[in-house]
């Protein structure tokens, strides 16, 4: 996203402090991915349309105090709903669920074989469910959501040091364990 | 049992099924009863502020006139003057 996107964003947000109909723009615009975020940390779709529905009624309710700093107000609504989804879990004291599409789990893994072995997926189940429920969100930023490591710190409340370091330590035991080469491998 | 409980899933929820989801009408009306509720309690909040302001300047009122009351009624000095010298009671 150019930074001209961004303002521009920004300022239909300014505008919707004012005209809130303007806040629908945004609002159509980034539904279906604040959904897929949600949905993911879910797995039930009654309940992400409820969180998703609250996720943009709270922006639009705070529009006057969000601040430029130079992210997308994406991250922001990302940012909103991954409280949500935390609030949710601790009022109902669950474990935390993790729904991620296999699709999702190719593009993780760039094995090049089309079909993923029954085995590895299995092994790679039980890695992540002992992984760090901050590492898992931090990758499900990184790798399903395509964010850098600027908005993942915006969104996830950390230092932009920290999200890569957490990125990273969950890639290094991936790797060891798993011997696999991994999407973004080799970039920044 | 794991930290997080992970489920793999065929397929990606398909735009349609989300659009089912979507209701920017409700939205907005929530967000006007929200505005509402804002609104009343402002309203609210600074009646009980000049209630409360009311109530101490009805208060420090009242301090000031029962301290007028105590205050002591001065005393008249009679003096008669007699032939030489000045008594006073």
């Amino acid at each position: 996203m150019t930074e001209a996107e961004i303002r521009d964003e920004y300022e239909i947000l300014k505008r919707s402090r004012t005209q809130p109909m303007a806040f629908g723009e945004l609002y159509e615009k980034y539904f279906e991915r604040i959904f897929n975020f949600i949905f993911r940390q879910t797995d039930d779709e009654a309940l992400t349309g409820d969180l998703t529905s609250q996720t943009f009624l709270i922006a639009l309710n705070n529009a006057s105090k969000f601040e430029f700093r130079g992210v997308p107000v994406s991250a922001w609504f990302y940012r909103i709903a991954s409280n949500e989804v935390n609030k949710h879990y601790r009022k109902k004291k669950r474990t935390n669920v993790f729904s991620i599409e296999e699709v999702q789990m190719k593009k993780l893994i760039q094995q090049g074989d089309d079909e993923l072995d029954e085995e590895l997926i299995q092994k790679l189940i039980t890695y992540l469910k002992e992984l760090p429920t901050d590492m898992l969100k931090v990758l499900e930023l990184r790798f399903f959501e395509d964010k850098d490591f600027k908005e993942i710190a915006f969104i996830l409340e950390i230092s932009e040091s920290g999200a890569k370091m957490r990125t990273y330590r969950a890639l290094d035991r991936l790797r060891q364990r798993f011997n696999l080469r991994i999407k973004y491998d080799g970039k920044e | 049992m794991g930290r997080n409980e992970i489920r793999l899933r065929r397929n990606k929820i398909s735009s349609r099924r989300i659009d089912h989801y979507r209701n920017y009408g409700e939205l907005m009306s929530r967000h006007e009863q929200n505005q509402k509720i804002k609104r009343l309690t402002k309203v609210f909040i600074y009646f009980l502020l000049i209630l409360f302001m009311g109530i101490i300047l009805f208060m420090v009122f009242r301090w000031e006139q029962k301290q007028d009351l105590k205050k002591p009624t001065s005393h008249t000095e009679i003096s008669f003057a007699s032939e030489n010298n000045i008594r006073t009671l």
